[in-house]
């Protein structure tokens, strides 16, 4: 009987772990910030673009990136625009632009190398409007991150690039390898649990 | 830009207002209420009607039809998530899910109480999955049967799979991701598979299924539900098949005694009853809306916090679609210096908008006990603490069902899809974006007009208060005395939750997509 039980154990702290493994990797999903926005900037041919408004400490940001659904090795921007809260000013410092892998739990506690940021580049102020240029190589998830400060205040802007079309065959099989092994992984406990009970029964009788 | 839709007009919450002032100093002036039987109809017995029902709880197949149609739908909107057009609206998997799904399955429960249950694709694909057998009672070696840890026999588990799901949903930003949105639908599927083959019975959808539980809180207002047509019978059965099963059928997948059913939270309308009484005895009926709400459900505490968590939760979601809860939500970022996503400050918001709600309700439970002790004899003045708090939850009910369905009629009326063009092309593909024009159009064109929608919105949440007035004073009565006076905190908690549900509703909302 303990025989069984620890089985059981194993196998459901297994099937626990393919869980947890599958979770993880479900999580890496791009999630989207804000709400998508499909009006044209002055200076877009590549509509749609995605344009989001936030404030963040003191300034009243906007930002928008072309095309909103960037595919591998084809160049898009981002743009920013600044202004102060309280007198509507213009931001007048460097903005460093990084980029890193959007996987979930990748910043809060660092796990892989996603995590780690790249940078991108570094732009002035050109026109009222921080631009910058970017062309990916491979399909993926990011977040491009743009940061300054302002006295003496750290700012983080964070905004989710899905590049090329998501993965669809790693979700499926995924979900379909998982729930294969816990059926197949079950039926074979439960076999064995028949076979054994057969076992005691014909024990008894004899 | 962000487009709104205009609030309630404020007369109509002023009307409210001076309805929900006479109804609290009436149900406070009025005598205990004599406790008598709910009355009912069986659909069964009714002249016209009657045969369609016979016939759909005597056969399996149009179940089955039914059942299979919202698979293969569940099944399209996992492709067109995955593989579809990124672009919100012109993708199925997010105007289906969140657009008609979730906004229409509350408004449906009116209607059918907890059908959804019986033709749900994430417990049917599991059931196919796990037990080989399209309907017929299965020996599938495929499920350990397992009896569900103590640790997770209760409603706590789809309680916090409720708040993890809002704050995907409203936080990470789901409802805008066709793809996201297919990975949660994913998600629920292998948790259903998952418990299925491990758990005995259906563990899914009694304690974690937040949509599942959802349903049954709420079908405990609904006016139709599976009930025995001649209580004798089942008085007299000693086979019991409706909790064992019968030959070819399965037992009730949620472990419930039909002839003994008093409330609807557990079932899931899954037919098994209908389909193994030997007497034929089960049969939908039509009986008084929130019969069980008022009195008959037996109060639990994890059921009657999962009560209040779907109250905050309801709030919460009319909240984040107001223009206020952006600029909290930045004052909030600013101060906590969270920049980004803005995840931290939401989840604080989110926290606090679980908890308020809660604690206030504490806050009158306090009092009604201080004023219990202070009116009644020597007896109830042992009265605890706990027990005035799962008697009452029920209160909640009404008011997070009208606010509910008054919140999302304004979706469902206002942000129709093109359903023609999207059913044409569930992927999307090389569809454009949704124009300004486009969306204004969608904004105008709404099902019915703007005033009808005002005045059944108004309605909605009379109705909820009145509901709500109706359980304070039954239930007082009956579990602990009470009147007069004593009734006064749950009334004021009934009247402040019904107060901001109206306010959210006076204020112009966000579209959805
Ligand atoms: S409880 Fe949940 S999983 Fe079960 S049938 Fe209902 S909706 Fe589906
Ligand atoms: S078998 Fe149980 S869950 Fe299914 S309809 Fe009957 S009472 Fe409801």
């Amino acid at each position: 009987m303990i025989k069984i039980t620890s089985k059981k154990t194993v196998i459901l702290s297994g099937l626990l772990l393919c869980a947890l493994a599958l979770f993880s990797s479900l999580t890496q999903a791009h999630h989207v910030l804000g709400r998508p926005s499909y009006s044209l900037n002055e200076d877009s041919n590549t509509p749609p673009s995605m344009a989001i408004e936030t404030q963040i400490g003191e300034y009243f940001v906007t930002y928008m990136v072309f095309p909103a659904f960037p595919k591998p090795n084809e160049p898009g921007r981002v743009n920013i625009y600044a202004t102060r809260i309280d007198n509507g000013e213009m931001l007048n410092q460097t903005i460093t632009f990084t980029v890193r892998d959007d996987t979930f739990w990748g910043e809060s506690i660092g796990i892989g190398d996603g995590a780690k940021p790249e940078v991108i580049g570094q732009q002035n102020i050109d026109d009222g409007v921080y631009r910058q240029g970017f062309l990916f190589k491979s399909r993926g998830s990011y977040i491009i991150r743009a940061y300054f400060e302002d006295n003496g205040e750290p700012y983080e802007i964070d905004f989710p690039l899905q590049v090329g079309a998501a993965s669809p065959v790693g979700p499926i099989g995924a979900a379909v390898g998982f729930i294969f092994f816990l059926l197949l992984m079950i039926n074979i406990v439960q076999r064995k649990r028949i076979a054994r009970t057969k076992i005691q029964q014909g024990n008894t009788a004899w | 830009m962000v487009m709104t839709h205009p609030g309630l007009p404020l007369y109509w919450a002023y009307a409210i207002g001076i309805m929900m002032l006479l109804l609290a100093l009436l149900t406070m002036a009025v005598k205990a209420p004599i406790t008598s039987a709910s009355r009912s109809i069986s659909l069964a017995k009714l002249p016209l009607i009657g045969g369609l029902f016979r016939f759909l709880t005597k056969y399996t197949w149009p179940l089955l039809l039914l059942k299979i149609a919202f698979a293969a739908l569940f099944i399209t909107v996992i492709t067109a998530g995955l593989w579809g057009t990124p672009i919100v609206e012109r993708n199925l998997a997010t105007t289906l899910t969140w657009n008609l799904w979730w906004t229409g399955i509350i408004i449906a429960i009116v209607f059918s109480g907890s059908a959804w249950c019986a033709l749900c694709p994430w417990d049917n694909i599991a059931s196919w999955l796990v037990n080989h057998s399209i309907w017929r009672r299965s020996n599938s070696h495929s499920r350990l049967q397992l009896k569900v840890p103590t640790m997770l026999r209760s409603v706590w588990p789809a309680s916090l799979l409720f708040i993890g799901f809002t704050w995907l949903e409203l936080g990470v930003g789901i409802v805008a991701s066709p793809y996201a949105t297919a990975m949660l639908a994913l998600l629920m599927l292998i948790l259903a598979t998952t418990t299925l083959a491990l758990f005995e019975d259906k563990a899914f959808c009694r304690y974690m299924c937040p949509v599942g539980r959802t349903v049954g809180a709420y079908s405990q207002l609904a006016p139709i539900a599976l009930r025995p047509i001649d209580s004798e019978i089942c008085r007299n059965c000693k086979t019991l098949e409706c909790f064992h099963g019968s030959d070819k059928i399965a037992p009730c997948p949620t472990k419930l005694i039909i002839g003994r059913l008093q409330e609807n939270t557990y079932c899931t309308s899954c037919g098994n009853c209908t389909q193994s009484c030997p007497s034929s005895n089960v049969s939908w009926q039509l009986r008084s809306p929130s019969s069980e709400a008022i009195k008959e459900a037996k109060p639990h505490m994890d059921e009657a916090f999962f009560l209040l968590i779907l109250l905050s939760l309801t709030l919460f979601h009319g909240l984040t679609m107001l223009d206020y809860w952006e600029v909290y939500l930045s004052e909030m970022a600013q101060l906590i210096n969270d920049s980004g996503q803005l995840i931290i400050s939401f989840s604080i918001g989110l926290a606090v908008t679980v908890i308020l709600p809660i604690w206030i309700y504490c806050l009158c439970i306090g009092l009604t006990q201080g004023l219990l002790k202070r009116n009644l004899e020597n007896g109830m003045t042992k009265l605890s603490f706990n027990k005035l708090f799962s008697g009452f939850a029920f209160v909640s009910l009404p008011l997070a069902f009208s606010y509910h369905i008054a919140h999302n009629l304004t979706h469902f009326v206002r942000e129709s899809s093109d359903w023609l063009s999207l059913v044409a092309n569930p992927l999307g593909i090389g569809a454009e974006p949704l124009s300004m024009m486009d969306k204004h159009m969608r904004h105008m064109e709404m099902m019915v007009s703007e005033n009808t929608l005002f005045i059944m919105q108004g309605i909605i949440i009379a109705i909820g208060f009145v509901i709500a007035a109706q359980v304070i004073r039954h239930r007082g009565h009956r579990l602990f005395a009470a009147q007069g006076i004593t009734l006064l905190p749950m009334i004021l908690f009934a009247a402040l939750v019904t107060g901001f549900n109206l306010w959210m509703l006076v204020q112009p909302m966000t579209m959805r997509m």
